[in-house]
């Protein structure tokens, strides 16, 4: 399972012997080991749902296994509950996660010691803890003023005073989950300056990525996982890309492809030249009627930035928007979706869902004027608009005004793309919607699109579950480093060709 | 308030219970009963026509009000607006202008102020709460300002005699309410522009995304509050006869304790006419029987306070109950 590393052997920081971890459903972790020496920085990849997550878990203490042993310097993880977690943190494993927790309004230094500011008889001592903050941004190689407050930080200064606040006690072990996905590519180096000062210090790094190009530059080793295993632990230096898609995909199962031969329509929607900095410079493609255009890459990569700017609800520096040969770059938001384009995004709990009102409500928001009879909105036709969606997508609820909040995310996210097919719109940008939703409903969320295609409606499916592209879409675009890299059409869509496009 | 039941309401449920207006119903009945058998006078016929009156004084902003609530913002510069509108009629009318264009100005004026507090929020992030605030204090001072803290009066009037006195026996400020309060419930339930703002109060995100002008949606409940307010202001120098800076003191605050003992949301999202209507019975029925009880004025307003707290604790625990039955634990 585990391909022994040829290294000086180093003392040990963190190991996970024999862990095994089952949810309801799915067996997360399945008998893995994983261990990791001082000073090491090591790359942890996998596709959504490997184990990554449960892995960083174990380690963080919290969660436990339900069977195995996580060891950290030497001793083994014995509390249950949040009880494990602050053992964890006592012995010196600190996690930093994509949603940065910084409090903008308080100063770094204040920030650095959040909830253990350095007092002396109840009084904050604030010398002391700008001193202390000043040594402890020293050692990541920063020159950051601890006063300065944290919403005057760029989005990379934030991250590294993420990462100076895990230096604070004596960690051992630092996780960087996708540091570098909310930073531009010039931000990187700042970052690995800081990691590097890290492992100088004897700190085991574990540094979750798939940007291949990251990883040779920071990494030694990098540990692939696939369904709850270790699918192996290869030398950064003598791995190529292909062989690390390999371990990360596995065998791949039986695709049951959707998608026929690729189709020409006209052009529907045109972008030329889009630049919205610092994501995106210069993109241009085509959508066609009838397509399902797909667009792949990491997280971070600008694929939200570029639906949004589509769908106009971010201005854009540079570039043109054109629907049927119409410019529509200065349109609003609003006059878009009139025109006909509808938008699903990617947090569907944040902003996409009105929970508390009924599913028909939730339908028929994108245009009350459809089910109002002068002005009055009549019950029965908006019964029988938003029973026709429901009826059409499969949509399973209750009680047509249910509230939306109460049904499943699979249904939930049916609800979302359902309010576009009732409004009429010609062309769908949905951002993730196959996002936290459950096997079943993704493959019925495939049959709906690829169903809206076959009607006319053209769609562009943002994923960054790379083997779902292949299965629902005509057209795949990868987008890196601010600009697309590649295309790919059906029926020569191939996972592994697509994912080592991407990293 | 549950969320089932308030979205369920419409059609020929326009008018369905839930648990919470039941609960708010027996309050009433409790307290009606209770006062009418212990109090002298509170039964008579002067008495209910009172306390029909003193409840439109409150129920007239408070349908407006609950709007807004139900979008989760908030405004707290009600009774200053009344006043201040109050006053402007009162020095049109003393100028002899046209009753008709000098209501209509007056409440032209709730409208401006309104929509101005409303843009604040929606084009410039302005919390409302501030907003209003800020028109709270403005309006007061404002009004005793112009008025050197004098009432204003102005020659009798007809058409205000109307409003102040009783139509088919019943206070007309009464059946201004009730007729409004038809026009409010059918319009937060049967339009675009209600439903637009339960949408907005829920989920401001996704209703924008959906294409909502949710900007717009903002400045109209202010818009409207402004409206209802100054008519407020109009019904009220009828009664009194003349235009007085510092009426309706602190009726900003019987309003909106009416909305959230009728179980509106301050959070936004949900809430109900017919639950701003019994509120605001419930409100008015304590004052009333208070003051007939011959209770210390000081100590009534601790009555009112805990009656007002209680009421909404109750309704929230309901609601968490309710709850944790519809979304699972």
């Amino acid at each position: 399972m585990q391909t022994a590393r040829q290294q000086d052997p180093q003392p040990l920081v963190a190991a996970v012997r024999g862990a095994t971890k089952r949810y309801p459903g799915v067996l997360a972790l399945d008998d893995v080991d994983f261990e990791i020496g001082r000073g090491e920085v090591r790359a942890l990849l996998g596709k959504n749902g490997a184990g990554k997550s449960t892995l960083i878990r174990l380690l963080t203490g919290a969660t436990m296994p339900d069977s195995g042993e996580v060891t950290i310097d030497g001793a083994a993880l014995t509390g249950s509950g949040t009880q494990r977690t602050v053992e964890a943190a006592r012995l010196g494993v600190r996690a930093v996660y994509q949603e940065l927790s910084l409090i903008v309004g308080m100063s770094i230094a204040e920030n650095l010691f959040l909830g253990r500011w350095p007092s002396s008889m109840g009084v904050l001592s604030h010398g002391e803890m700008e001193h202390r903050a000043r040594e402890t941004l020293a050692r990541l190689g920063l020159t950051l003023d601890p006063r300065r407050r944290v919403a005057t930080l760029s989005p990379a200064e934030r991250q590294l005073v993420e990462i100076a606040r895990v230096m604070i006690g004596e960690p051992k072990l630092v996780i960087l989950d996708e540091p570098t996905s909310s930073l531009a590519a010039a931000e990187v180096q700042f970052l690995f300056k800081a990691v590097r000062s890290l492992a100088a210090a004897g700190i085991a790094v574990i540094y979750v990525s798939h940007r291949m190009s990251e990883i040779r530059q920071i990494a030694q080793a990098a540990t692939v996982m696939r369904d709850g295993k270790v699918a192996g632990t290869v030398e950064v230096a003598g791995a190529d890309t292909a062989e690390i898609i390999r371990l990360m995909l596995g065998r791949s199962e039986q695709e049951d492809r959707l998608v026929g031969e690729a189709r020409g329509g006209d052009t529907v929607l045109s972008v030329r030249d889009l630049a919205v900095p610092p994501k995106l410079s210069g993109v241009s493609f085509d959508l066609k009627r009838g397509e399902v255009l797909g667009f792949a890459g990491l997280l971070g990569s600008g694929r939200t930035e570029l639906l949004r700017a589509i769908g106009g609800l971010d201005g854009v520096r540079a570039g043109a928007v054109l629907l049927d040969d119409k410019d529509i770059t200065r349109a609003s938001y609003g006059e878009r979706v009139k025109s006909g384009i509808g938008m699903t995004p990617e947090s569907r709990k944040e902003d996409g869902i009105m929970p508390l009102l009924g599913v028909d409500e939730n339908t028929v928001a994108t245009d009350f004027s459809k089910v109002a009879v002068s002005g009055v909105i009549s019950a029965s036709r908006m019964a029988e608009a938003a029973g026709d969606i429901v009826r059409r997508i499969g949509i399973k609820t209750a009680r047509i005004d249910t509230p939306v909040g109460t049904l499943s995310g699979g249904n939930q996210q049916k609800v979302v793309i359902g309010r576009w097919v009732y409004a009429g719109s010609r062309i769908l940008l949905l951002d993730e919607p196959t996002r936290g939703v459950d096997v079943e409903a993704k493959s019925q969320i495939y049959a709906i699109i690829r169903q809206l295609a076959a009607e006319g409606k053209s769609i562009i499916f943002v994923s960054s579950e790379i083997e779902e592209l292949p299965k629902v879409c005509d057209r795949v675009l990868v987008l890196k480093d601010g600009n697309f890299v590649q295309e790919f059409s059906a029926p020569g869509i191939e996972t592994d060709t697509l994912m080592a496009a991407c990293l | 308030m549950s969320a089932t039941t308030t979205n369920h309401r419409r059609g020929f449920r326009l008018f369905a219970l839930d648990m919470n207006e039941i609960g708010l119903i027996v309050i009433l009945l409790v307290l009606y009963f209770g006062f009418g058998a212990t109090t002298n006078g509170f039964l008579s016929a002067n008495n209910h026509l009172s306390l029909l009156r003193d409840a439109a004084s409150i129920a007239i902003a408070a349908w407006a009000v609950t709007l807004i609530i139900i979008a989760g913002e908030i405004d707290v510069s009600v009774g200053p607006m009344v006043a201040f509108t109050s006053v402007c009629l009162a020095f049109m009318l003393k100028a002899d202008v046209n009753v008709a264009l000098a209501i209509l100005a007056a409440l032209a004026i709730g409208g401006a102020l309104g929509t101005f507090a409303g843009s604040l929020r929606a084009y410039f992030g302005v919390p409302s709460f501030v907003a209003t605030l800020g028109l709270w204090s403005a309006l007061r001072g404002m009004s005793f300002f112009t008025t050197n803290a004098l009432p204003v009066t102005f020659p009798d009037n007809a058409f205000l005699d109307i409003l102040a006195d009783n139509m088919f026996g019943i206070p007309t400020s009464a059946i201004v309410m009730l007729v409004l309060f038809a026009i409010f419930s059918f319009v937060s339930q049967k339009t675009a522009y209600g439903r637009s703002i339960f949408a907005v109060g829920g989920n401001a995100n996704a209703a924008e995304l959906c294409g909502i002008n949710v900007a717009r949606i903002r400045v109209l409940i202010f818009t409207t509050s402004g409206v209802m307010a100054a008519l407020a202001g109009v019904l009220l120098t009828a009664r009194l006869g003349s235009g007085n800076a510092g009426t309706a003191s602190g009726l900003e605050f019987d309003v909106i304790a009416a909305v959230v003992i009728g179980g509106t949301a301050l959070s936004g999202g949900r809430g109900s006419m017919l639950g701003t209507l019994l509120g605001v019975f419930v409100i008015t029925l304590i004052g009333n029987g208070l003051v007939l009880r011959g209770i210390n004025p000081f100590f009534q307003e601790v009555v009112r306070g805990v009656i007002i707290v209680a009421a909404v604790l109750a309704n929230i625990l309901v609601t968490r109950y309710r709850e944790r039955r519809i979304f699972g634990a």
